[in-house]
């Protein structure tokens, strides 16, 4: 009987890349109007699944029933013709063109003349699609010209404009905040309604949780178990994907709170932020919390010299520093790892040792000359001590998993040890156990005296991790909390503005 | 500037990630020392095909014709590392050429002399310099920058002395047809600073900081490196290889002209290009460009040997620098 509703069957599918077993073995079915909830962590083979289905991998073993027949996926637009669309988890729009370009691109409504675009027709549907999904987004805006999250927003509705029967979304939000998450969620529900499964894969369990209906886990290539939600617990499911009990996500011991390490007084950069002002005690891990736009990461550039600020002042250890670029800043002992670790962070096509040695070249070379042997010994003692997991020094940061490209981003400033570290979103994108190895980083860290001021768009990881958080909203600082009496409804209320409420202490 | 197949491969690479086990394939060996194996299989071909390569002689003809072509080439590799370009290296050498000529025509004062052998050096890093000002803190693309300036020196050099310069005195000589021992001078200037600049490219923080400015910019300057100062650096490095590269030039010629150099930068790039080097930035070996210049030696030198007819030896190599970067392309994707 489930036969006849189910919309994809899949049996058994495996694929391999070389002597790698990506996916092994498994079975998902997908009913219409469900939504099914694809976790574990990453190389688990989530994505290779669902590039199976979409037909990137014409090479896989294993059967795939779609609406009852029996099909061999081999392209892409065999999948989209099937009714199977992927949203990608690597932004894949074209900078230079338009909202609508993008949305309709390799289909663009033609004109009369033939070869040539309708454009005013592109722009009028690309709008329509914006509205009934609830986004605001100017369908003649160029891409190049939207935030990392209004990308994301853009690449839904490129997937949605081809209106298939099953959906894939594959790490959807992981540049959104909360607020844009809520829409998003609410979006995917609205389609569901219509009839259409639903594949969303996530590292945020709360979001699996508060959309899925099913949830199936997958480790190590092969499926562990699928249930209905109801069935699953954070425990079970956290428990499932890593296959062993990951004691605490959020390893945050009290450290000793030493001296003001970084203060910034009236701090601002016009159309960015203003007189915001703050201080880091050594040994404490500050949040801070905002939505998008809200200038947080504004602030970081600024105290790294990225961005500098043109109005108030920057102290390290109470005496005023000018910090113009990000060589002040490391100079003064601020280290900062970026929002985005493949822009700012990772040079891919070198390999660990290069990465991770970058900053420390310094002090591991005498009159220009690299010492390759104490090179080798500071890059595996940053290996041992935060747990990268590479092969060995000289691949590539490319092949790394990003929990381990993370890794590798922060090991870089601490191979000389700062006093200062800011880190931009240094979950984004990494799975369960990758997060919590970074978590107990943050913790020792603390712990061994540095001053750390911690941006996250995830308020839970926010709220375990800080000593005290820092609200922004509209490039002010709209709120400070203590670790005692943050919620997350508090620190919603003041970060989206809702009501006024002032400086909670 | 980044590869455009590199997202989409890292992406499949980072699907497999963390199950996945790199160990060193026979696949990976080729991609890496391919080259070598090309430049090996080319000599036993044209070893085997005509009895007058066998001889050491024709090695070290070779040596001496890749000379010029392999200097400018180093310069060349450090460019395209930083995801850059020299296209003005041929122009620049006419410059540095004439000047060197001017002062090697007159009476062998030791003024005279020091001029000759210095001048051209000065003049490639003066050259390279204002490539690189404008490139690094005027921010214009490297390859408008040089191919303006492509034409630029060459238009000066042209005007300032139309006429060739041939009367130079004899003692100029020595640096492009001397030798020690067998070898000829400028394939020892040429395996010299080979020599020096990849000790440079891999041992040293400013090698190091030329491939990480040109694998990514933005983590370059968030990791405190001065990038402007990196990228006219090199090309102050380029000028300085054109100016050795025009001095062995003009000496082995015995005399300066103003059409000197047309097309050497195709033929540098070519070298770099098919040892593997990214146009794209942060991936490229001096070695390998060495060797590269070499396969672009033996090959010419072997197709004159044949009798092959210039128009078609022109097209042979046209094939062959685009099979390797077309070779050196399907290996990368696959994610070797």
């Amino acid at each position: 009987m489930l036969d006849q509703v189910l919309l994809v069957r899949m049996r058994s599918i495996s694929k391999a890349f070389g002597p790698t077993v990506a996916v092994d073995g498994v079975d998902l079915d997908l009913l219409p109007g469900d939504i099914h909830g694809l976790v574990g962590e990453n190389g688990a083979g989530k994505s290779t699944l669902m590039r199976v289905l979409s037909g990137f991998y014409a090479d896989y073993a294993g059967e795939i029933v779609v609406d009852g027949r029996a099909v061999r996926i081999l392209s892409p637009g065999q999948a989209r013709a099937l009714g199977i669309g992927l949203v990608h988890q690597e932004l894949s729009l074209v900078p230079e063109l338009t909202v609508a370009d993008n949305i309709f691109l390799g289909r663009e409504p033609p004109a009369r003349l033939p070869g040539f675009i309708d454009l005013a027709a592109s722009s009028v549907q690309a709008r329509r699609l914006c509205a009934e999904l609830g986004v605001h987004l100017h369908p003649d805006a160029r891409v190049a010209r939207l935030s990392i999250a209004e990308r994301q927003l853009v690449e839904i509705a490129k997937g949605v404009a081809l209106n298939p029967r099953v959906l894939i979304l594959d790490e959807p939000t992981s540049s959104l905040t909360r607020q844009e998450i809520n829409r998003l969620l609410d979006i995917v529900r609205s389609l569901a309604a219509k009839g259409m499964a639903i594949v969303y894969i996530s590292h945020k369990l709360d979001e699996v949780f508060d959309v899925a209906d099913r949830i199936t886990v997958l480790r190590d290539g092969k499926r562990v178990a699928t249930a209905p939600t109801a069935e699953w617990t954070d425990a079970t499911l956290v428990a499932a994907m890593v296959g062993r009990d990951l004691s605490s996500l959020f390893p945050r011991s009290r450290a000793d709170q030493g001296a003001i390490r970084l203060e910034a007084r009236h701090l601002g950069r016009p159309g960015a932020f203003h007189r915001v002002s703050f201080a880091v005690r050594s040994g404490e891990v500050v949040g801070v919390y905002g939505l998008m736009g809200s200038g947080r990461t504004a602030v970081a550039e600024a105290l790294f010299g990225l961005a500098p600020a043109g109005e108030g002042d920057i102290l390290i250890d109470g005496a005023r520093v000018g910090i113009r670029s990000p060589l002040d800043a490391i100079a003064h002992g601020i280290a900062m790892t970026p929002e985005d670790r493949r822009v700012r962070g990772l040079v891919p096509m070198l390999p660990v040792r290069t990465n991770l040695s970058l900053r420390a070249l310094r002090v591991l070379s005498r009159m220009g000359l690299i010492s390759s042997a104490r090179e080798y010994v500071e890059v595996q003692r940053m290996i041992e001590t935060l747990a990268i997991r590479a092969v060995s020094h000289d691949v590539h940061v490319s092949t790394l998993s990003g929990g381990n490209q993370q890794k590798i981003v922060i090991g870089r400033w601490l191979m000389i040890p700062p006093k200062v570290l800011i880190l931009d979103e240094p979950t984004r994108g990494i799975d369960v156990g990758a997060k919590a190895e970074v978590h107990a980083i943050i913790d020792r860290l603390a712990g061994d005296g540095l001053a750390v001021l911690f941006i996250s768009s995830e308020l839970p990881e926010i709220l375990g991790m800080s000593d005290r958080i820092l609200v922004m909203r509209n490039g002010t600082l709209v709120g400070e909390f203590s670790r005692r009496d943050a919620t997350e409804e508090r620190i919603m209320t003041v970060a989206a503005g809702v009501a006024g409420e002032g400086r909670a202490s | 500037m980044r590869e455009p197949e590199t997202p989409a491969a890292a992406a499949r690479i980072g699907a497999a990630a963390g199950v996945l086990s790199l160990r060193p394939s026979v696949v990976a060996t080729l991609r890496d020392y391919g080259i070598y194996l090309a430049l090996g299989a080319l000599v036993a071909y044209f070893a085997i095909a005509l009895p007058q390569f066998r001889t050491p002689d024709s090695a070290l003809l070779v040596l001496l014709q890749v000379s010029v072509i392999g200097i400018i080439a180093i310069g060349m590799t450090f460019t395209i590392l930083t995801a850059g370009i020299d296209l003005s290296v041929g122009s620049l050498l006419a410059v540095a050429g004439m000047f060197s000529g001017v002062f090697a025509q007159k009476d062998p004062s030791a003024v005279n002399v020091a001029l000759a052998f210095l001048l051209p050096v000065a003049i490639g890093l003066l050259g390279g310099a204002l490539n690189g000002v404008i490139i690094a803190w005027a921010g214009v693309n490297p390859l408008i920058v040089t191919l303006g300036t492509l034409t630029a020196y060459r238009g000066f050099v042209v005007w300032y002395r139309v006429n060739p310069i041939y009367d130079l005195q004899p003692y100029y000589r020595a640096v492009g047809q001397g030798t020690a021992g067998p070898v000829p001078i400028p394939a020892i200037i040429l395996l010299a600073m080979a020599g020096v600049a990849w000790v440079v490219l891999n041992y040293t923080r400013y090698g190091r900081y030329v491939y990480v400015v040109g694998g990514n910019p933005e983590a370059a300057r968030a990791a405190g490196i001065d990038v402007p100062l990196m990228k006219f650096s090199v090309y102050v490095l380029s000028g300085f290889c054109v100016g050795v590269a025009a001095l062995i030039f003009t000496s082995r010629l015995m005399a300066a002209q103003a059409i000197s150099g047309q097309g050497f930068e195709l033929q540098a790039i070519a070298a770099a290009v098919v040892g593997g080097a990214s146009l794209f930035g942060g991936r490229g070996k001096i070695t390998n460009t060495i060797v590269g210049a070499l396969i672009m030696g033996v090959l010419f030198n072997g197709l004159v040997m044949l009798n092959v007819p210039a128009p078609i030896q022109q097209m042979v190599i046209g094939v062959i620098i685009i099979t390797a970067v077309w070779l050196d392309a399907v290996l990368r994707q696959r994610g070797y």
